[in-house]
C-alpha cells in the first residue's frame, strides 16, 4: 500500500513538474492523516472503512440477537452461551465505503483570478478526493462538462489517475449551465454520499434549482463558493464596457465610488443570499477566496465545518 | 445691447477651437474601454437601478456636456463684453491727440515714432476705466478727428490703428481747437453783449503723443483741457535734411538752369555726404556736402541744355528721417500762350504786346479787322487754336471757341439778352472809380488818372464779375461762357473813323496799360511765366492756371496715380491732394507732354529737427513731459480667462479619470 502511494506521488510530481502540481507532497502527507466525515450514514456498495447502517463484519460491536438456524456459527457469542446457555448471535456494524462526489464548475468565469478560481477549485477537489482515496472511499470527480461521465476512483493507488484527470481538466466555453450539469449528475449518480460542489455561483440562470435537485437526493452537500479578489474588490476605473466572458453580455459602466459601493453591496447580498439558501436546506456553505491558501482552508475551515477530521 | 470685441481674430480662433475639443472629449468618453470580467451578473445587478430609466440616464450623461458648453458660451459672451447704454455716470473724458506729421516717420524708435505713439495710445485706451469716454484726433498741419467721444474701446483702438503717417508739417493748435471744441461744444454764446456759458465746461485730459515739434500752443485754445504731453522718440536724434530746393532759368541763356538748395544738419556731429542731382531719374551731377553740427549750407548746381524735366536732389546719408533727404523740383514746360489780336491799328496796344516778358509768355498774331470775315478765322475760332483772342474796337459776328478780350467793340448778339451781357449807350466823359483788386487781371492796376471820352456801361450776367466801375456804371467785367471766359471793356483806346483814328482814352500811355495786357494774357490765356514749377508743402493747396485749349486735365502724382479734373471756367484750379512728396504733372487731354508741373516738398526746418522737446510751450506755462510717469494698468483678464479654460479642461480630465480618494 505504501509503495503505491509513493509511486502515485512520484508520478504526480513528475506529471506536474512542468506546471504547478495541484497537490504538493507535503500537502499530500498532511492529507493522509485526515478523513472525510459524513454527517449522515449512508449505505455503501462495497466493504469499506465506514460504518454502515447494515450490520456486518467489523470490529465494532453493534448488538446481540437470537440465533436462528442458518446463521453463521462464527458469530455466535460463545462466552454468553457459556453463561446463559443460550445461543446469541453477536452483531457487528458493517463497515462500508463512503461515496464522495466532487462537482467542479468549469465555466469560463472560473478561469479568472490569480491563481485562477478553477485551479483553486481543482486543488480543493484534489485534496478532498485524496483524503477520500486514502480512507478507501469511493471518489467521483467531475466537472460541469463531464458531469454525466465522472471519473470514479477508489483506493490510494488511484490517486495518480484522479490527479491526472484534474490536472488536465480545462475550463470549457461549452460548459452547460449549473442546472443542467446537476441534473445530469443526479441522473448518473444514484448513490448517496457526500457531494462537494465547487463553484463561483455566477450562473445567470440561478443556482437555486440545481441545489434543490441535490438536496432532493438526500446527499450530504457542501457548497464551496469560490470568488476571486477581482470579484470581491474590483480594481476597475474609468468608463468601461464590461464584457461577460461566458455569454459576451456587454454592460457599460462608468466606475465611480458610488458604483463600486453598490457593487459591494450587491456582492455581499449575493453571498448572503447563497449562504442563507444553503443554511435553510442543510447545505454547508463555505466561502473561499481564490487567493487564499488551501491548507488553512482544509485544516481549519473545513474541519470546523465538519467535512474533514 | 452693445458689444465690445476684446479679442484678436487669432484669439477668437483659439476660443472657437474649444467647443469642438470638449465635444471630442465627450466622444472619446463614449468610446469605452473594453474589460473582460468573469461575469456581468453582479454588475448588472449593481447598475440595475441606473437602468430603470435609460432616457434619464442618457440625459444625465449629457448634462455635464451641456453644462460645460453653457459655461463656454457664457465665457465667449463675456469676451464680447456685452452691455447696455445705461445711465452710468460718464467717467473721465480723454482726448488722444496723435501727431502723424512727417517727423513722426523717424525711425529712431522702432518701428517708427508714429507706431510707438499708436501703441502707447492703445495701451492708454486699454487701461482706461470702462466709464471713461475718449476721442482720437490725428494731427499734422491740420486736425483729423478719427473718432468722436465714445466709450467703445474697440472703435477707439480701430481709430488709432487707422492713423497713417503723412509728410506734412505740424500745427497742434488746430488739433487742440478741435479737441477743445468737441470737448466743450458751444462754450459760450453772446447775447446782448453778455458772455453766456451755454454748456457746462467739462474738463478733459488731452494725451498729446507727439515728438514735440509743434511750436507754441495758443493758450486760448486750451480751454478746460488738461494736457498730458507724452514725448515720442529718442532725445538727441540726429538728422540731415533739405529745407530748400529751387531752380532758376538763366535769363540770358534760356537753356541754362541753375538749382539752389539749402541743407541743414540737425545733429551734434559734423556730417560729410554726397548730394546727387537727378534729371528725369538720370544722374546729372553730384557734389560733396560737408556740414557742421547745427549748421546749414547752400548747394548750387548748373545745368545747361535743359528744356524741361523733373529734378530730384538726394542726400546719400542714412538717418532717422529719410523723407527730408530728398527734394524735388521741376522745370516747367516752356509753353507759350497763343494770342490773336484783331485790330484796325493801335500803337499803344502793339507796344504793350512787344515787351520782353510778353514775348516769352505769348506768341502773338496780329490781324486786321477784315480777317474776321476770312475762312482762316472761321477755322481758327472753331477749333480753339488760340488761347486768347483780343478784339480791339471790333467784334466778330459769332463768339469764337476760346477766351476773348474785347477792348471797345460790342460783342455779337448771341451773348446778349436775358441774364446775359447788357451794354449801355455811349456816354462820356467818364472816370474809373473802382478796380476789383481780388481778380488777378486787375490786381495791380492803378486807374485813377485814366480819362475816358466816351464809354458804355458793361453789365455782366449773374455769373460774371465786375472788375472796373466808372462814375456812370460798370465798365469792365469778366464772365464765363461755357468753358471759356469773356472779358469786355466798355471803351476803346482809339476809335477808327473815316479820317483816321481818334483817341478815346489816355490809358494807352499810362503805365498800367502794359501791366493790364500782361495780366490779361497771363490769366485769360493761361500762360506759364516762371521756369521753376511751384512747390508746396505736402498736403498744401496748389493754384493752377490752365490753358483754355483743353477742357479736361489729368494730374499724375509721383506714385503714378491719375486724377482727372475739369478745367474751371476761369482756367484756375486748386489742387490739394499733394500728400506724397514729389513732382506732379498735369497732362492735357490730347497732348502726351505735360503742360504743367508742380512739386510737393517737405521743406520744414522744424520737421527736420528730430530732437525731443522736454516741454510744450503754452505761452504762460510750460507742459512737462509725463510719458514716464503714466501708470499703465496691465489687464489680467485674458490670463484669467486662459486659466479658467485650463481649469475647465482639467476638471474634465479628472472627471474622466475618476480619481477618487
Amino acid at each position: 500500500m505504501t509503495s503505491s502511494v509513493e509511486s502515485a506521488n512520484t508520478s504526480i510530481s513528475n506529471d506536474s513538474s512542468a506546471t504547478d502540481a495541484i497537490l504538493s507532497p507535503e500537502m499530500m502527507a498532511k492529507l493522509e492523516r485526515m478523513e472525510l466525515v459524513s454527517r449522515k450514514i449512508f449505505r455503501g456498495r462495497m466493504k469499506g472503512e465506514r460504518r454502515s447502517k447494515r450490520k456486518g463484519q467489523s470490529v465494532e460491536f453493534a448488538d446481540f440477537r437470537n440465533y436462528v438456524a442458518g446463521d453463521d456459527l462464527r458469530f455466535i457469542d460463545w462466552n454468553l452461551f457459556a453463561r446463559m446457555d443460550r445461543l446469541y448471535l453477536k452483531l457487528f456494524l458493517e463497515e462500508e465505503d463512503l461515496h464522495f462526489y466532487t462537482l467542479i464548475d468549469d465555466s469560463m468565469s472560473m478561469d479568472f483570478g490569480e491563481p485562477s478560481k478553477f485551479r483553486v477549485a481543482k486543488q480543493i477537489a484534489a485534496s478532498l478526493a485524496y483524503i477520500g482515496l486514502c480512507r478507501g472511499d469511493r471518489v467521483s470527480i467531475s466537472t460541469f462538462t463531464s458531469s454525466a461521465s465522472p471519473i470514479v476512483v477508489r483506493g490510494r493507488s488511484s490517486a495518480h489517475r484522479m490527479l491526472g484527470f484534474l490536472q488536465n481538466a480545462p475550463c470549457s466555453e461549452t460548459s452547460p449551465t449549473m442546472e443542467e450539469s446537476v441534473r445530469r449528475f443526479c441522473l448518473k449518480n444514484t448513490g448517496k454520499g457526500i457531494v462537494v460542489m465547487i463553484t463561483d455561483l455566477m450562473s445567470k440562470t440561478g443556482y437555486e434549482t440545481a441545489l434543490k435537485m441535490l438536496v432532493a437526493r438526500e446527499m450530504d452537500i457542501y457548497l464551496i463558493h469560490i470568488l476571486s479578489p477581482e470579484e470581491l474588490k474590483p480594481t476597475l476605473t474609468g468608463d468601461l464596457k464590461l464584457l461577460d466572458c461566458e455569454d459576451l453580455d456587454m454592460r457599460e459602466v462608468s466606475v465611480s465610488a458610488t458604483l463600486l459601493e453598490r457593487y459591494e453591496q450587491t456582492l455581499n447580498g449575493f453571498i448572503e443570499q447563497a449562504r442563507s439558501f444553503c443554511n435553510r436546506r442543510s447545505i454547508t456553505y463555505v466561502s473561499v477566496r481564490s487567493d487564499q491558501d488551501i491548507d488553512p482552508l482544509l485544516n481549519e475551515y473545513l474541519r470546523a465545518r465538519g467535512l474533514v477530521r | 445691447m452693445s458689444w465690445i470685441n476684446m479679442l484678436t481674430p487669432m484669439q477668437w480662433l483659439l476660443l472657437a477651437a474649444i467647443p469642438p475639443a470638449i465635444l471630442s472629449l465627450y466622444f472619446l468618453k463614449l468610446k469605452r474601454r473594453e474589460s473582460l470580467v468573469p461575469s456581468t451578473l453582479l454588475w448588472k445587478k449593481a447598475i440595475e437601478d441606473l437602468h430603470v430609466n435609460s432616457i434619464w440616464q442618457r440625459l444625465r450623461k449629457n448634462l455635464l456636456l451641456y453644462l460645460q458648453l453653457l459655461f463656454l458660451a457664457l465665457l465667449i459672451l463675456a469676451c464680447l463684453r456685452p452691455g447696455w447704454s445705461g445711465l452710468n455716470r460718464i467717467g473721465e473724458r480723454r482726448i488722444y491727440v496723435i501727431d502723424n506729421s512727417a517727423s513722426m516717420q523717424a525711425t529712431d524708435v522702432q518701428p517708427s515714432r508714429l507706431e510707438v505713439a499708436k501703441s502707447k495710445a492703445k495701451a492708454l485706451i486699454s487701461d482706461a476705466s470702462s466709464n471713461d469716454v475718449a476721442m482720437v484726433i490725428a494731427f499734422s498741419d491740420r486736425a483729423d478727428v478719427r473718432q468722436g467721444f465714445t466709450s467703445d474701446r474697440r472703435r477707439l483702438l480701430d481709430a488709432v490703428d487707422s492713423i497713417q503717417p503723412t509728410s506734412r508739417t505740424t500745427d497742434a493748435n488746430e488739433a487742440l481747437r478741435a479737441a477743445s471744441g468737441l470737448a466743450n461744444p458751444g462754450r459760450t454764446s453772446f447775447e446782448e453783449n453778455k458772455d453766456i456759458q451755454v454748456a457746462e465746461a467739462v474738463p478733459a485730459t488731452v494725451y498729446m503723443l507727439t515728438d514735440g515739434a509743434i511750436g507754441k500752443l495758443a493758450e486760448d485754445d486750451l480751454g478746460q483741457l488738461k494736457i498730458e504731453y507724452i514725448p515720442i522718440g529718442k532725445p538727441g536724434t540726429e538728422n540731415l535734411g533739405i529745407v530748400g530746393f529751387a531752380i532758376e532759368r538763366d535769363d540770358s541763356q534760356k537753356e541754362n538752369i541753375e538749382t539752389f538748395s539749402r541743407i541743414i544738419n540737425r545733429g551734434s556731429e559734423h556730417v560729410d555726404c554726397t548730394a546727387s542731382l537727378y534729371l528725369d531719374n538720370n544722374l546729372v551731377d553730384a557734389s560733396s556736402v560737408s556740414i557742421d553740427a547745427g549748421q546749414e549750407v547752400g548747394l548750387r548746381f548748373e545745368l545747361s541744355g535743359v528744356d524741361t524735366g523733373q529734378l530730384r536732389l538726394e542726400l546719400d546719408h542714412q538717418d532717422a528721417l529719410m523723407v527730408d533727404n530728398v527734394a524735388y523740383a521741376a522745370i516747367r514746360p516752356n509753353r507759350q500762350v497763343s494770342v490773336l489780336l484783331v485790330t484796325a491799328g493801335n500803337t499803344a496796344l502793339e507796344k504793350a504786346l512787344q515787351t520782353g516778358k510778353l514775348q516769352q509768355l505769348a506768341s502773338l498774331k496780329i490781324e486786321n479787322v477784315g480777317f474776321l470775315d476770312s475762312p482762316e478765322y472761321e477755322a481758327a475760332s472753331g477749333d480753339a487754336q488760340f488761347d486768347l483772342i483780343i478784339f480791339d474796337a471790333c467784334a466778330p459776328k459769332k463768339m469764337p471757341a476760346g477766351n476773348t478780350l474785347f477792348l471797345g467793340g460790342v460783342p455779337p448778339e448771341d451773348i446778349q439778352g436775358d441774364s446775359r451781357w447788357e451794354f449801355g449807350e455811349l456816354t462820356g466823359p467818364a472816370l474809373i472809380l473802382d478796380v476789383n483788386r481780388t481778380n488777378p487781371v486787375t490786381e495791380y492796376l492803378e486807374m485813377a488818372s485814366v480819362s475816358i471820352v466816351e464809354m458804355r456801361t458793361v453789365k455782366p450776367p449773374a455769373t460774371g464779375t465786375v472788375l472796373m466801375t466808372s462814375d456812370v456804371g460798370p465798365v469792365f467785367a469778366v464772365a464765363p461762357r461755357g468753358p471759356y471766359q469773356d472779358a469786355i471793356l466798355g471803351f476803346e483806346l482809339v476809335r477808327p473813323t473815316a479820317q483816321g483814328v481818334e483817341i478815346n482814352s489816355d490809358w494807352g500811355i499810362r503805365r498800367s496799360f502794359p501791366v493790364f495786357i500782361y495780366a490779361a494774357i497771363e490769366h485769360l490765356g493761361g500762360g506759364i511765366t516762371a521756369a521753376s514749377a511751384p512747390s508746396v508743402l505736402p498736403g498744401g493747396a496748389i493754384h493752377l492756371t490752365l490753358s483754355s485749349r483743353s477742357n479736361r486735365y489729368d494730374i499724375v502724382d509721383p506714385k503714378g496715380k491719375k486724377v482727372s479734373i475739369d478745367r474751371g471756367v476761369d482756367g484756375r484750379f486748386i489742387y490739394t491732394q499733394t500728400d506724397v512728396p514729389g513732382v506732379y504733372e498735369v497732362h492735357s487731354e490730347g497732348l502726351g507732354q505735360a503742360v504743367e508741373r508742380f512739386c510737393s516738398n517737405l521743406f520744414s526746418a522744424s520737421e527736420s529737427d528730430l530732437g525731443i522737446r522736454d516741454t510744450i510751450d503754452t505761452g504762460a506755462d510750460k507742459i512737462a513731459a509725463t510719458g514716464a510717469t503714466i501708470r499703465a494698468r496691465q489687464e489680467t483678464w485674458r490670463w484669467l480667462l486662459v486659466i479658467g479654460l485650463g481649469l475647465l479642461m482639467l476638471e474634465w480630465i479628472i472627471f474622466n479619470k475618476r480619481i477618487f480618494v
